[in-house]
């Protein structure tokens, strides 16, 4: 089925841009979640929105699997390729197609990297608000799939917040375009965040923000975790709301110093790092307030310029890579829990830690609760694997626990498909299957993500009526 | 291929970005991620086949990724032992192997080199011949820069005024062959600034050539007798001003297994560390500094040759658009692959053009010959120079 | 028997009268849960026995769109008005569908936060009719639509079943957005029974700038006040959070109404006022009469369009007997047209207006009229797609059948 499938697609694309070596593939077999790996059956790198309609035209036709790719920095096994599947990867889609600042928006293709939108409207004193940390490779396509947050999601909210429009194949290789502005169900929203289980983004209208007036960096140092988290409180309870409240713990300080020197205060047992932006006299006024409240800190700095701003966040951006310095092995968490609970939620992972004895480092997201703990092991000492695992899970059922979520940015993909019947009920998640079905009946689009055990459209919950249809004519599988 | 220094990529995918040929292609294969996992394949007992070669041998060797990578992977040591598995256990098509092997033969050699310079005029009219037989002698013709008449340096330059340091010279093979004013330049400005400038005769190459090429036992070779010309010239400092050169000297210690017993500093770097003493001259210029792979990446210089040039009155300095990506010059890889290394002088080009400057000044004369000879291609011109040459006419009150 | 089955769910039920009508279609029966097990119980009575449902909370909106193909049952979740949760320290609030957005924002003020969102009708409109019909207010340019500000939703199927997606987090990316196509679905997917918002502090200060321009005058062409100050003021980094146009009539003069919040609002407010020149007749801190407000909602349409295209909106409806009230800067405006005009003049009132529109890439959506001749819609793209969300939703086409696009 494949091979004739790689044929027909040879006749659709270059054939430079249809991969079929092994070697080749196999660079392929994960994103940025090494945990999981699959070396797709055919990798094709498109150049239009036709191809890929045309590409996905024809994995209907044979009825193959495809799964969407853009830079492959995933962090939850999204972009997992099938073995039996085609690999659709938007590397070489990054034209950025307009620039309307009257209109402040950008037209641009699937492969564009988040910071490149940036780039190409800084100097004209706009910005593309979303910043994950990955920004830098990040593709929007990757963006819009996974609607990623990022340090300044707090004030500006995330990928779904500022798409205006996309124009996508549906999984039955239809070209649509799902606008803002049209009248009727808001399909763009429930297509940004559906980690490519509803068809594949080839053309994203984004929209630019303005440039705060003024941004003030501050880096507060606090001896105790507890007394960071406290100035957290205190800062929103005071009516605050920064661009960005951002948290670390002291093993997560000394990665970061381990691998970027960043020289944040010494001693620190935990620092807090708030941005302020916007009108500078309305930052002026927050900064002063937060001084205040910050005065349990035995250091606070202050960016005075660009550079500074940026040597403070260089421990944070680079922390998830960092840890390596400081461990051979470790799995990046992504966790949400409200707010208020993250001193009891952070108590019990340093319980977590101790009793599984597994080091675990806290970087996180303060002002919105999301977690990022790290844990720590390494991987050639026996049951360590098992053991950090275990904490990981565990960390995962406590935000659910307190009323949080599995994931915060990272997305659900192959990872997380197993937690989502502890967060959601079976109903919740047939009725999530019904959007799916409503755009994917075939279930070709990404399979085996989001959902542990989709049903098979078509099946009424509960009521099995013997074979499928689809499963009988050797269509499809049944999970 | 050191299997742990491959187990410190994460897969984060920082380097996709810097990379040159994923710039180009898009492809995961011919960005550092994939490459490093090539090479984990290969660790892992998959033959170095043809298309992997293909992917390692297309890498520029610019290091790029090395700044960009939050993990510190070692990505330059990985390539150069990649390239000598790859020069150990793959064996190329014929055409390809004598074009190598020219190569090799003719650039690591001064006196080589040498020879071939009153054939250069010839070169340029061969070049549309040389290309038809082989892309790769097409280039190398298309880049020859004209060929200047021959310097011969002092052995000593005295220190101008009162003397600060005793610093060692490298002259280099090609900077030394097609660049003479850049070498003699340098020496004017270290003694300028109060430094005795030892230039031992004798000098060959460094070994740069060979080293990013995976012709490591060329590379030492060439190495220990750069070491032991320094060493009886009894300097404790080298100041080198090709790029590529420097970055490969300042590895001697892990190549031959011995530290050199001298510090090897960048032009710039050594300046910048020294202060300036001299007085600068205005120079009313416009300049886009370009950064050399293999000073802003693999020495990290990035700093110190922009604040030199913001340091003469009267220029006016201009970042170039997306400086971090190589020009594609890198070294011989406009001879081993010539289209992509066309395609990222054409990019690099139009970044350099974008800015309006009127010179481009540069401390590495393979990205010089490349970025001009783009620039021709695409109907616009540009003068050029090395900073040294600058930093030379401002102290001596000459204009460029 | 259908009313046997809905009285034994428990649920207060009555039999409907003439009150209860929607657009013309009489129920027969009203059904008041109290619990979103209870509209669980409804709904499932509802499918046993294929009864066409229509939910309603205040009521305020239930005559815009088209008459439903028919109406069983009127599902008035007006009982449903408990606050559940209000996680002051989160930011966040989850309440029953039938809480009034004026109830809710007394609550919210009590602790000194907000849901930034300011629909009209507030004092009669529910937090389900809200999401429901994603009415927006002036303050969307800063902070967004309903759809921005939920985070989480709890709703009934048209079979009864209860599902829920998001939670009481912001920042949460696990599962669909249920929330996100369930708002602005106009009851046609299934029930809005609890939701959850973010919410943010109230403002410290508000001043509004209110000023008097001139209508656009395209030929010849001239510049334009008011879009020129449009364009100003969204990229003025004093950052206002609204900038709204009324304009009676499509005739005489604009008013524009600029609201600076937050943190030393009335220093900003003072600069904007320097920089928007002599048309500035006044800077108060009460917004002025008919802020955000529908006032007469027999004919009312809304036009969407790229900001940059404001000059050509008001000049398409300048004159053409419509009113305008609405943003300028974010690309939002309510048509309203006064008097009693008949369906013939409607009907070619709005294609006339929106053959217009459509030249300058903007959508013009009639919400609500009482004439069936009119094309309320336009074309829709992705309409197939919203059809097959439909069907799988609602294959019994029950739930508030044909009063959304394309007849769904």
């Amino acid at each position: 089925m494949l091979d004739t499938l790689i044929e027909a697609l040879r006749g659709v694309l270059p054939v430079e841009w249809v991969i079929t070596d092994p070697v080749r593939l196999r660079t392929y077999e994960c994103d940025g979640l090494t945990y999981h790996r699959a070396t797709p059956g055919v990798v094709v790198l498109p150049e239009t929105a036709e191809q890929v309609a045309r590409v996905v035209g024809l994995c209907n036709e044979f009825a193959v699997p495809f799964v969407a790719r853009g830079s492959g920095t995933g962090l939850s096994g999204g972009a997992l390729p099938r073995e039996d599947g085609v690999l659709i990867v938007t590397s070489r889609m990054r034209r950025i197609l307009e620039v309307d600042l009257p209109n402040r928006r950008a037209v641009v293709e699937p492969g564009v990297t988040n910071l490149a939108i940036t780039e190409a409207v800084r100097d004209q004193g706009y910005y593309y608000a979303p910043d994950p940390s990955s920004q830098q490779i990040c593709s929007i396509g990757g963006n819009v799939a996974e609607n990623s947050g990022g340090a300044h999601c707090l004030k500006y909210g995330f990928t779904v917040n500022h798409i205006e429009a996309c124009e996508i194949v549906t999984p039955d290789g239809d070209l649509v375009t799902l606008d803002r502005m049209d009248p009727g169900y808001d399909l763009l929203g429930a297509f940004v965040g559906s980690e490519g289980t509803l068809g594949i983004a080839t053309k994203i209208t984004v929209r630019l923000s303005r440039a705060p007036q003024a941004v003030t960096t501050v880096l507060a140092a606090f001896e105790s975790i507890e007394q960071g988290g406290k100035a957290v409180s205190a800062i929103i309870g005071a009516g605050i709301v920064p661009a960005a409240i951002e948290m670390m713990d002291a093993l997560a300080i000394e990665a970061a110093e381990a691998a970027v020197a960043c020289a944040y205060p010494a001693g620190a047992g935990a620092v807090l790092i708030v941005e302020l932006d916007g009108p500078a006299v309305e930052v002026e006024r927050q900064f002063e307030r937060l001084r205040e409240i910050c005065s349990d800190a035995f250091e606070l700095r202050v960016a005075a310029d660009p550079a500074e701003r940026a040597a403070i966040w260089k421990g944070r951006k680079s922390a998830f890579a960092a840890v390596g310095r400081i461990s051979p092995a470790y799995i990046v968490q992504d966790g949400v829990v409200p707010r208020t609970s993250l001193p009891r939620v952070l108590a019990e992972i340093d319980r977590l830690s101790a009793a599984y004895d597994i080091r675990v480092a806290n970087v996180f997201h303060a002002g919105d609760g999301n977690l990022h703990p790290l844990v720590l092991f390494d991987d050639a000492e026996p049951g360590a694997g098992e053991r950090a695992e275990a904490v990981s899970g565990a960390i995962l059922d406590l935000c659910i626990e307190h009323g949080g979520s599995i994931t915060g940015e990272h997305g659900v993909g192959v990872d997380k498909a197993k937690y989502m019947p502890k967060m959601f009920s079976e109903a919740d998640l047939d009725t999530m299957q019904l959007v799916r079905c409503a755009f994917d009946p075939r279930g070709l689009s990404n399979p085996g993500k989001v959902f542990p055990t989709p049903r098979l459209c078509g099946e009424v919950p509960g009521v099995r009526k013997g074979v499928h249809p689809l499963v009988e004519s050797g269509r499809a599988e049944q999970f | 291929m050191d299997p742990e220094l491959i187990n410190d990529c994460v897969h984060c995918g920082f380097c996709l970005p810097t990379c040159p040929t994923y710039v180009l292609w898009g492809e995961e294969m011919d960005s550092p991620r994939g490459r490093i996992h090539l090479m984990d394949q290969h660790v892992k007992g998959t033959p170095v086949t043809p298309e992997m070669a293909g992917h390692f041998d297309a890498c520029l060797g610019c290091m790029a990724c090395v700044t960009a990578c939050p993990s510190g992977v070692r990505y330059d040591r990985l390539i150069e032992q990649t390239r000598a598995v790859v020069e150990r256990e793959h064996e190329r098509d014929p055409r390809e192997r004598a074009v190598r092997g020219l190569v090799f033969s003719l650039f690591p050699y001064p006196r080589r080199l040498r020879l071939l310079r009153p054939g250069m005029r010839l070169a340029e009219r061969l070049a549309p011949f040389l290309e038809r037989v082989h892309p790769s002698l097409g280039a190398m013709a298309g880049l020859a820069p004209p060929a200047p008449r021959r310097q011969r340096m002092p052995r000593v330059v005295r220190a101008r005024g009162a003397r600060r340091a005793v610093v060692g010279m490298l002259t280099g093979c090609v900077q030394g062959e097609f660049f003479p004013q850049v070498n003699a330049a340098t020496a004017r400005v270290l003694a300028l600034e109060g430094c005795d400038v030892v230039i031992p005769p004798g000098q060959g190459c460094c070994g740069a050539l060979s080293v990013h090429s995976g012709r490591a036992d060329q590379a030492r070779r060439l190495a220990r007798r750069t070491v032991r010309t320094f060493r009886r010239a009894g300097v404790d400092t080298v100041v080198v001003n090709a790029a590529g050169c420097g970055s490969s000297m300042k590895e001697y210690g892990e190549l031959l297994g011995e530290e050199p017993g001298f510090r090897v500093l960048d032009l710039s770097e050594f300046l910048a560390e020294l202060g300036p003493v001299a007085e600068r001259h205005p120079l009313p210029l416009t300049v886009a500094y370009h950064d050399a792979c293999h000073l802003a990446h693999a020495q990290g210089v990035r700093a110190q040759p922009r604040e030199l040039l913001r340091g003469i009155p009267g220029l006016e300095l201009r970042e170039v658009p997306d400086a971090a990506i190589c020009c594609g010059s890198a070294g011989t890889y406009n001879i081993f692959q010539p289209e992509a290394a066309r395609e990222l002088g054409d990019r690099k080009a139009r970044s350099v053009g974008s800015t309006g400057a009127e010179l481009l000044v540069s401390a590495n004369p393979g990205c010089t010959m490349q970025i001009v000879a783009a620039m021709r291609r695409g109907g616009a011109d540009i003068r050029v120079a090395h900073t040294a040459e600058v930093l030379d006419a401002s102290l001596r009150g000459v204009s460029l | 028997m259908p009313s046997q089955e809905l009285a034994g769910t428990g649920v207060t039920l009555r039999d409907a009268g003439p009150g209860d009508a929607v657009c013309g279609v009489t129920p027969t029966w009203v059904a008041l849960p109290e619990t979103t097990g209870e509209v669980s119980a409804v709904l499932r009575a509802c499918a046993e026995h294929d009864l066409a449902v229509v939910p309603t909370g205040g009521g305020t909106k239930l005559h815009w769109g088209p008459a439903p193909e028919r109406c069983d049952v009127l599902l008035d979740l007006c009982c449903m008005n408990e606050i559940v949760e209000h996680a002051a320290g989160d930011l966040v609030v989850r309440a029953q569908a039938g809480v009034t957005m004026e109830a809710l924002s007394a609550a919210l003020a009590e602790r000194g936060q907000e849901l930034a969102l300011d629909p009209p009708f507030a004092e009669g409109s529910t937090v389900g009719g809200t999401l429901a019909a994603a009415v927006a207010g002036p303050r969307a340019f800063r902070y967004g639509t309903a759809r921005d500000l939920l985070i989480g939703i709890t709703v009934v199927l048209p079979d009864g079943t209860i599902a829920k997606s998001g939670g009481k987090v912001v920042k949460n990316v696990a599962g669909y957005d249920l929330g996100k196509l369930f708002t602005g679905s106009f009851g046609t997917l299934g029930v809005i029974a609890e939701a959850t918002f973010r919410l943010h502090p109230l403002p410290v200060e508000r001043r509004w700038i209110v000023a008097v321009v001139d209508p656009p005058r395209v030929s010849p062409a001239e510049p334009c006040q008011a879009g020129e100050l449009a364009a100003m003021l969204a990229a003025a980094q004093q950052e206002p959070s609204a900038v709204e146009l009324d304009w009676p009539h499509g005739q005489g003069p604009i008013w524009m109404t600029v609201l600076v919040e937050g943190t030393a609002a009335h220093e900003r407010a003072r600069v904007l006022r320097a920089r928007m020149g002599g048309v500035v007749k006044d800077v108060r801190d009460e917004p002025p009469p008919n802020w955000g407000l529908i006032l007469n909602d027999d004919v009312l349409a809304e036009v969407r369009f790229e900001p940059a295209e404001l000059t050509r909106v008001l000049d398409a409806v300048h004159y053409s007997g419509f009113s305008l009230r609405g943003s300028a800067v974010a690309g939002r405006v309510w048509l309203e047209l006064w008097g009693d005009h008949g369906a013939d003049k409607t009907i070619d009132a709005v294609a006339a207006l929106r053959a217009r529109l459509d030249d300058i890439g903007a959508r013009l959506t009639v919400l609500a009229t009482p004439y069936e001749g009119v094309e309320r819609w336009g074309a829709v793209g992705s309409l197939p797609l919203m059809r097959r969300v439909k069907e799988r939703f609602d294959p019994g086409r029950r739930m508030s059948p044909g009063r959304f696009v394309g007849g769904i």
